[in-house]
């Protein structure tokens, strides 16, 4: 029974992403008359995406962007998360309190402000302007912040008495220590980055500043999408979040057997 | 050599005062224990010595050098920490060179102290491991070696046997007297445990509510304590306390009526008569002190019996409640609910007044 339950669970998540893959080798009739055994038209569709996009610099932008935006948000949040448990004070605690409030303000409503802001600062249609919203990421700060309660306080006493700094202690014993919450903190501020739609689409104009989120977005958008291109398109677009959560998922798995033990 | 001495120091954490206004001399090569219970003020006392707490008032000199600012690096102690603290991310051998190696100390130079403090410890075949890998006792050692390769002039330590099993503890605690006398440090050693306090210390240091109650010798602690703190916490078995009043002051000393025990009268030899008649007094008896011969007599009931083999504790009552323990060789045959006269030398008696200062 409970096996039942658990395969019709799994069957219904890993469906879609099946049924991507499988859209990927269909032209987009058969897609749209339920098709769902493999077909010829793979290579076709690959070409015909090609022909439409640049896919070199899409992939090259959406990774550059989310690459510089995870190593920025890991370093501010995580020194924040660390701050903010171990510096504790009353005033820290209200900034802390303040920050956590502003997790309720949607991103909707700092929409215009930040564009206003961005075009203040000359930075409208550049990499930047995608990047820097992103890097003080409340919500990673908070995930630091809990983390760090786990973090053994006698350590940074041992560290002190051998003599490190407090630079030396964050880089030489609470990074290596909690390595795998860095590793979880990369699978999603990357992910998060790299599916980042809304921002990009308002701050970048031009075609050779797209991510790979967007260009997959504006195929679907045209008169009559042509559905094979959006599933190869798709697919490849889904590859590197994939690779990252595969890489990391087997460091965090060593990192908890490894250290905290 | 280097001795450490702590005038006037006082901690506040806010308007909580956690230690207040202690003095203390360490001698050179000393070996001293702050025992007390729970929330006493004996690890914070001992972080401010080791510079991981900042010292609210007072002075504090480390071979006679004033050291209240000076950073933990640079006191010249090293510290052994309750939960051992090792590095989980360093092999064994990284985890005793790391001081050094941010000392900037060359590579061979640390290989060369590293292997040293291995070969005391006797930790070869563990070098390359994890602390992960290591059994608790493994690990106690590897953070005493983490100590050790440091080279300080004074050892601390904050309770460093209480996460291991009792029969470790007594293996460990005799390998911290030897370690003691082959690297001729001060220590300073915090522990509740008096048992280790009593068997490692030259000076034990009993605190109470962020005050010294009292500093000896253990013999001294357990023989004169000053007042009924001490001797409550000092002994196990623990004293027995029973309440008596002055009934006549004479030159030959205090007689005191025992209310709980058929208003029994006993006279304790005192030169020191300032207490008047009239007044509450508590005497206290050492359960090792009874014997079938002694001139003070209780005539009891026994409740329970403990046999630990070669000693038993005999836990007697006369009925109004207040048990005294009497710890006897004798008591093998003895059944709860026989009676049970226990005599004691009133020579041995400890005397205290209404505050529980000592008189006698
Ligand atoms: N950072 C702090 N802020 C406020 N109070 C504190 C702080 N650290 C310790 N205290 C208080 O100081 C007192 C002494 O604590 P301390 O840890 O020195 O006790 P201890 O004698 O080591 O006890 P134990 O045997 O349980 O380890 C306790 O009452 C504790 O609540
Ligand atoms: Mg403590």
């Amino acid at each position: 029974m409970v096996y039942t339950l658990l395969s019709i669970a799994a069957f219904v998540s890993v469906f879609p992403f099946l049924w991507l893959i499988v859209g990927a080798t269909n032209i987009s009739s058969d897609i749209l008359s339920g098709k769902t055994t493999p077909g010829h038209a793979l290579f076709d569709n690959i070409v015909k995406l090609t022909q439409q996009v640049d896919l070199v610099q899409l992939f090259y932008n959406s990774t550059k962007i989310a690459v510089i935006s995870t190593i920025l948000t890991l370093i501010v949040a995580s020194l924040a998360g660390y701050g903010f448990e171990i510096f504790k004070s009353k005033f820290s605690e209200r900034v802390f309190a303040g920050l956590l409030a502003m997790l309720s303000v949607p991103f909707a409503a700092l929409m215009i402000p930040l564009f206003v802001t961005m075009a203040q600062l000359h930075l409208i249609n550049t990499h930047t302007a995608v990047i820097l919203p992103t890097v003080a990421s409340i919500f990673v700060i908070f995930y630091f912040r809990q983390a760090s309660k786990s973090f053994p306080m006698e350590l940074r006493d041992a560290a002190r008495v051998d003599g490190l700094r407090e630079w030396q202690i964050f880089l030489f014993v609470y990074m290596p220590v909690m390595r795998s919450t860095y590793a979880a903190a990369t699978i999603i501020t990357f992910m998060a980055s790299w599916n980042n739609y809304l921002w990009p689409l308002i701050v970048l104009q031009t075609n050779e500043m797209k991510t790979i989120t967007l260009a997959v977005a504006s195929l679907l958008s045209a008169y009559v999408p042509d559905y094979g291109v959006v599933m190869v398109a798709t697919t490849l677009a889904t590859l590197p979040t994939l690779l990252i959560f595969f890489i990391l998922q087997r460091q965090f798995v060593q990192g908890l057997l490894g250290s905290l033990k | 050599m280097t001795g450490l001495k702590l005038s006037n120091v006082r901690k506040t954490y806010g308007v909580l005062e956690v230690i207040k206004d202690v003095s203390l001399e360490v001698k050179p090569k000393e070996f001293v224990v702050f025992v007390g219970p729970s929330g006493c003020g004996k690890s914070t006392l001992l972080r401010m010595i080791a510079g991981l707490e900042k010292i609210t008032a007072g002075d504090l000199e480390i071979g006679g050098k004033r050291m209240n600012e000076v950073e933990p690096s640079k006191r010249g102690i090293a510290m052994v920490f309750q939960s051992y603290a090792l590095y989980p991310h360093l092999t064994v051998r990284e985890n005793m060179g790391f001081a050094l190696r941010f000392a900037g100390v060359p590579k061979n130079e640390i290989i060369k102290q590293v292997d040293a403090a291995a070969q005391t410890l006797e930790l070869g075949a563990l070098m390359d491991r994890r602390p992960g890998e290591l059994s608790g006792g493994q690990r106690q050692r590897v953070a005493i070696g983490r100590a050790i390769v440091r080279k300080p002039e004074v050892f601390l330590f904050d309770e460093p046997l209480s996460n291991l099993d009792a029969e470790l503890r007594v293996h460990m605690r005799i390998e911290l007297a030897r370690l003691h006398k082959s690297l001729a440090a001060t220590v300073i050693y915090v522990t509740h445990d008096q048992v280790e306090a009593m068997t490692l210390a030259d000076k034990i240091v009993v605190m109470r509510n962020g005050l010294i109650s009292q500093v000896g010798s253990p013999l001294d602690v357990y023989d004169n304590p000053d007042n009924m703190f001490v001797a409550g916490f000092i002994g196990s078995p623990k004293i027995n306390f029973i309440k008596g009043v002055v009934d006549g002051v004479s030159k030959s000393g205090l007689t005191v009526v025992l209310p709980g025990y058929q208003d029994a009268k006993v006279t304790f030899a005192t030169k020191n008569s300032s207490v008047p008649v009239g007044d509450s007094v508590t005497v206290g008896l050492r359960p090792q002190h009874f014997n079938t011969t002694g001139k003070m007599k209780f005539k009891l009931n026994v409740e329970l019996v403990e046999h630990l083999g070669g000693e038993s504790f005999v836990y007697a009552g006369n009925g109004s409640g207040d048990l005294i323990t009497v710890a006897t060789q004798e008591g093998r045959g003895l059944k709860s609910g026989q009676k049970f006269d226990a005599h004691i030398d009133p020579a041995k008696a400890l005397l205290f007044d209404a505050n529980g200062q000592r008189v006698r």
